[in-house]
């Protein structure tokens, strides 16, 4: 195999390796958003997901650990969305963005009170590559799909999962009702705050576990602010993914490959300032934005609360 | 009687606020406790830092400075109804307008280089402003990710200017050349050093008080934000007052970055917005949108953002502390308001 080959190869890996962040993040931003909790704190869930998940792998030198902490950190950001917006019912774009605050706070703070200051960065082991036995010794496919850390593998088979849920199953079918009319779910046996719950939860899990992806794969290390955007990110992937899992795990690829366009090309060196490079994962969502909102199918209750007491017209 | 009547329902409006912070400070103190600090000593240190010296009064009031201008930035925008998260942005690229032209037009006097660095840093905060204003008006899109977005494209632009063409070479940090000094903000107070840019923004939380409150364009814009529809029936051109609100929460925001490069800083640095924007919409919020409220609760938050580098530098507890509480304050004022709800 030639140069050429090997270089798209390599790119190609690489890109089905930072989907990840965007994958975990976007469904779940879609989880809660199919029972009309509408998430907006991804970007300080992502941090403290990030911020946990490196602490702890620090602390006990297991990244199983790390992303276990991380997500239950961000389960509890998404326990007290669901709780502010189900049962007190406030403004969940103003109580996301309040959330948003407590948690880039809490991502710088945590690590200056356990680590404190250090001249070096302290580092964390980065997750490892995983070749699946046979599939992996599949010429050019088997480099680019088989030889991934595991949370390629698993925010693949999530996306998978939840589409085959929400779109193959009784349960699922209720659960999208829920986010369309909560009023006839309910009146047809579902249970609306549980289903709110859950999903919240689920969802701020995974974007948690999302934020934590990271320091474990990208730096070995937590800096502030390092999630660059990407809660930001998402939540436009989710608007154009239509909220479906399948197109959100279509459109993470191309969130991806803009990214590793930017980070990469530098490399490479070119005419073109590498900060306007930078530029561009914002600016192509901007422009994305352009051409595919206005047709992007949005649950119908999307950011609003549900009253049980309250009259229907 | 009448006037009894004041003096209530300004107590009824204020002892919400009253309540939420000390019940941020109790949570937070819980933390701060558990931490092995000593509570006490954190919160005088806090609250009082500001008042015990000249120099600390004088530190908040430069705090002050871009915080009141980035609440405004934000609640401008939202009493049409409207989002504005790009406030560090728009100051940004103020920030990079002014700097380019109090290097470019270093020779000129004072009286004309001043307002020219000034001006520049409007028009560059107010064309950020424009561009999600503009996306908004011709394709209908929402404006919180645009303004959000566009602050990560302005950090790489400030990158760019800060090692690129103005780039001093003698800084460890990424910082571009001093400004000339003719663009500098006269001082007000010497010793300690307090520049004139809280004239400005004083200035300028009147002006939006007024405009808002007694002229027509402003009771239009706040029509718009009751109720956007019943605001276009009665012939308000509504998608109009969205792009004003933006472009003109932009200059605002441009502006404050212009002040802290005539006044503060005289140059251009990496990182020189700190934390403004997330203040700027604690305090918005805290405010309820309320442009009135905005000037008090800035000076409230920069009274703790003083006492918090204060307390990180004698008690050696991290400032995120105070952020935190900062955030937890704005949770409890929006419970305040749900309480009242039940209550009346």
């Amino acid at each position: 195999m030639n140069e050429f080959w090997l270089t798209i190869i390599s790119y190609a890996k690489l890109i089905l390796l930072t989907i990840v962040p965007f994958v975990l993040a976007g469904q779940g931003t879609m989880l809660g958003g199919r029972t009309g909790i509408f998430n907006v704190a991804q970007e300080g869930i992502m941090l403290v997901g990030a911020s946990v998940g490196f602490l702890v792998s620090y602390l006990t030198r297991s990244n199983e650990l790390g992303m276990l902490a991380a997500m239950l950190s961000g389960g509890l950001f998404g326990l007290a969305l669901a709780y502010f917006t189900t049962n007190l019912r406030m403004d969940q774009f103003v109580i996301g963005l309040a959330l948003f605050f407590i948690g880039i706070g809490l991502s710088t703070l945590l690590p200056k009170i356990v680590i404190g200051v250090t001249l070096t960065p302290p580092l964390i082991p980065t997750l490892k590559e995983i070749s699946i036995p046979v599939l992996s010794q599949i010429p050019v496919i088997g480099e680019i799909f088989f030889k991934q850390n595991a949370l390629v593998y698993f925010s693949i088979l999530l996306s998978v999962g939840l589409w085959w849920y929400l779109y193959r199953t009784q349960v699922g079918m209720e659960l999208r009702a829920v986010g369309e009319n909560p009023q006839a779910a309910d009146s047809l046996g579902v249970n609306v705050t549980r289903s709110r719950y859950w999903t919240a939860i689920v969802g701020g899990m995974l974007i948690g576990l999302a934020g934590a992806y990271l320091p474990m794969v990208y730096t070995g290390t937590f800096t502030e602010n390092m999630v660059k955007g990407r809660g930001w990110l998402a939540i436009a992937l989710t608007f154009f993914g239509g909220w479906k899992p399948d197109t959100i795990l279509y459109g993470a690829l191309f969130f991806a490959l803009i990214e590793v366009l930017a980070y990469r090309v530098q490399v490479l060196g070119t005419a073109i300032p590498y900060q306007f490079l930078l530029m561009l994962p914002y600016l192509a969502t901007i422009l994305v934005m352009v051409f595919s909102f206005r047709k992007a199918r949005v649950p119908a209750f999307l950011g609003q609360n549900y009253d049980r007491e309250k009259r229907a017209l | 009687m009448k006037k009894s009547n004041a003096v209530f329902s300004i107590a009824r409006a204020v002892l919400p606020y009253l309540l939420a912070v000390l019940a941020a400070f109790a949570a937070a103190g819980v933390f701060i406790a558990l931490m092995g600090f000593d509570v006490f000593k954190a919160y005088g240190t806090i609250l009082f830092t500001s008042f015990r010296t000249p120099n600390g009064f004088v530190q908040t009031l430069l705090k002050f400075v871009p915080l009141v201008l980035q609440a405004l930035a934000f609640t401008i925008p939202l009493t049409a109804g409207k989002f504005n998260i790009g406030g560090e942005g728009q100051l940004l690229v103020g920030a990079t307008a002014a700097t380019v032209v109090g290097i470019v037009f270093a020779n000129l006097p004072p009286v004309l280089l001043i307002p020219l660095v000034l001006l520049a840093g409007v028009l560059g905060g107010a064309l950020w402003g424009l561009i999600p204003g503009w996306l908004l008006y011709r394709f209908g899109i929402n404006e919180i990710l645009t303004t959000v977005l566009l602050n990560f494209v302005s950090f790489n632009l400030v990158n760019y200017v800060c090692t690129g063409p103005l780039r001093d070479p003698g800084a460890g940090h990424p910082t571009t050349l001093a400004i000339g000094e003719n663009g500098w903000l006269p001082m007000l107070v010497n010793n300690p050093p307090l520049h004139s840019g809280i004239l400005l923004a004083i200035l300028v939380v009147a002006v939006v008080y007024y405009v808002i409150t007694r002229t027509v364009s402003g009771y239009e814009l706040v029509a718009t934000g009751a109720n956007p529809r019943a605001a276009g029936v009665f012939g308000i051109n509504t998608r109009w007052m969205f792009i004003a609100s933006l472009v003109i929460a932009g200059g605002v925001g441009g502006l404050s970055g212009a002040l802290e490069v005539a006044g503060a800083q005289h140059r251009l640095i990496e990182g020189m917005q700190h934390n403004f924007l997330v203040l700027g919409l604690i305090i918005g919020l805290i405010a309820k949108g309320n442009n009135l409220a905005v000037p008090f609760v800035a000076f409230f938050i920069s009274v703790l953002e003083v006492g918090a580098s204060a307390m990180q530098r004698t008690l050696m507890i991290p400032v995120e502390m105070v952020f935190i509480v900062e955030a937890l304050i704005l949770v409890f004022v929006l419970l305040s308001d749900l309480v009242q709800k039940r209550v009346s």
